[in-house]
């Protein structure tokens, strides 16, 4: 149910996203992991559901626990990376969605949830930015 | 770093401080004294309406700075803010906490994200037109009203 | 635990699953904005879920003190879950994956995007939690 990547014996990365509701940058951080998952890195990027780890689902905790995990905060609450280390594992790599805004300021997305062209280029600037640190292989063009 | 105590307000779901260790300018900042110096920061009100901190910009220190004049920018996803002087004087210092994590702003308004500090010229005759904490609360409390109209 | 109601509450929190993995997650997302921003925008808040479970201090206290609905989109009803165990029971759970079976409208093809079509999909979930705000705020027992 929305898990990807073969886990037996491969490395799979969890991404995280806070998918906070009261600011564009939860969804911002959550278009780029479906673009990580669905686009970048089909073969090596799965998610869960932050909630469902949160409750101790034993599949969402077996996944984060026996991957590498990044998690993508919306902003310095950093939630995704604080609940994920409250069940103990700690997280291999922590991005803010904020920093890559301060990289890209002219893209201001729309709204919290519609968040425009600039904020879907947001999204896939950070998705790009992850696929290179996680060495996803370059998909060949189509 | 005074433990600081605070007059607070919950509005919807949101909680609005106010330092009582500090003096407020109208235009949202405030002021704390230091030693001999002045520390300055942008009040609770100011980055919750402003939202995520994603650049400061401050006069640089050995800059100097009118009561009411422009200090530097704060820019967030939404909008820039002027951030005003509340007092005369020379910048000290800046804080470079902020340059890595602008955040601490929004995090930690009056500790952490203290914005300079300001060598007063005229501490004893500005310090009077600043408002004290129980005489700023009710004005924020008034501004608040406004915005959750919007 | 003393339990404190609130007699006529005139704020109602709404606590969305925000769940990656479905498009009923995401629908959560949309319905709860809906109703927050166009339906009820002078009596609702929205509850941050995975802020309010990372301990932040508005969102729990709100919970504590004003009543709240949990949307989930599935049956694992992980807001439900959380807020149960964080500030108390919700006054109503609504689970999407039941209500768009009721009403015979399907889900929304993609966890990514909605679409046009989805629109229905959002505007039951986004009536459902009106309606029961508006119960709330009637003062129901």
């Amino acid at each position: 149910m929305g898990q990807k990547g073969d886990q037996g014996g491969k490395v799979v990365v969890v991404v995280l996203p806070c998918s906070g509701i009261g600011k564009a940058y939860g969804e911002i951080g959550r278009q780029a992991t479906y673009a990580l998952m669905d686009d970048l890195c089909p073969d090596k990027v799965t998610t869960t559901c932050l909630a469902k780890l949160m409750i101790g689902d034993p599949d969402a905790l077996d996944l984060v626990k026996n991957n590498t995990v990044i998690t993508i905060d919306g902003c310095a609450h950093d939630c995704a990376r604080k609940n994920v280390e409250s069940t103990g594992k700690k997280v291999d790599t922590a991005v803010r969605v904020i920093n890559t805004f301060k990289q890209h300021k002219d893209l201001k997305p729309a709204g919290v949830l519609e968040l425009g062209e600039p904020g879907f280029k947001l999204a896939q600037i950070l998705a790009e930015d992850l696929a290179a640190e996680i060495d996803c292989p370059r998909r060949k063009e189509e | 770093m005074p433990e600081n105590r605070y007059l607070e307000t919950t509005y919807d779901k949101f909680i609005f401080r106010a330092s009582v260790d500090c003096l407020y300018h109208p235009e949202e900042c405030w002021v704390r004294e230091d030693g001999g110096l002045l520390v300055v920061g942008v009040t609770d009100f100011q980055q919750k309406v402003g939202g995520d901190i994603a650049f400061v910009e401050t006069l640089e220190p050995g800059s100097e700075v009118k009561q009411g004049g422009g200090a530097g920018t704060l820019e967030t996803i939404k909008t820039t803010l002027t951030v005003v002087s509340p007092v005369s004087g020379e910048i000290s210092e800046v804080n470079s906490s902020l340059e890595d994590d602008p955040q601490l702003i929004n995090t930690d308004p009056f500790g952490e994200g203290w914005l300079y500090k300001i060598k007063p010229s005229n501490w004893e005759g500005e310090k009077a037109s600043l408002l004290d904490a129980q005489t700023y609360f009710p004005k924020m409390e008034e501004k608040i009203r406004q915005e959750m109209k919007k | 635990m003393l339990e404190l109601v609130e007699i006529n509450p005139q704020k109602v929190g709404i606590i969305p699953c925000n769940g990656e993995e479905l498009p009923e997650g995401t629908l959560t997302r949309f319905a709860c904005r809906k109703v927050l921003d166009k339906l009820k925008p002078n009596n609702t808040v929205t509850i941050c879920l995975p802020l309010f479970i990372a301990g932040g201090k508005e969102e729990r206290e709100f919970a504590q003190k004003f009543p709240t609905i949990t949307v989930d989109g599935c049956d694992k009803r992980c807001s439900r879950i959380n807020t149960e165990k964080l500030s108390g029971k919700p006054r109503h759970s609504i689970v999407i994956t039941d209500l768009l079976k009721e009403h015979g409208i399907n889900a929304p093809g993609s966890a990514r995007t909605l679409v046009d079509m989805d629109q229905k999909a959002i505007d039951l979930v986004a009536g459902e939690i009106a309606q029961k705000v508006d119960e709330i705020l009637a003062g129901e027992k």
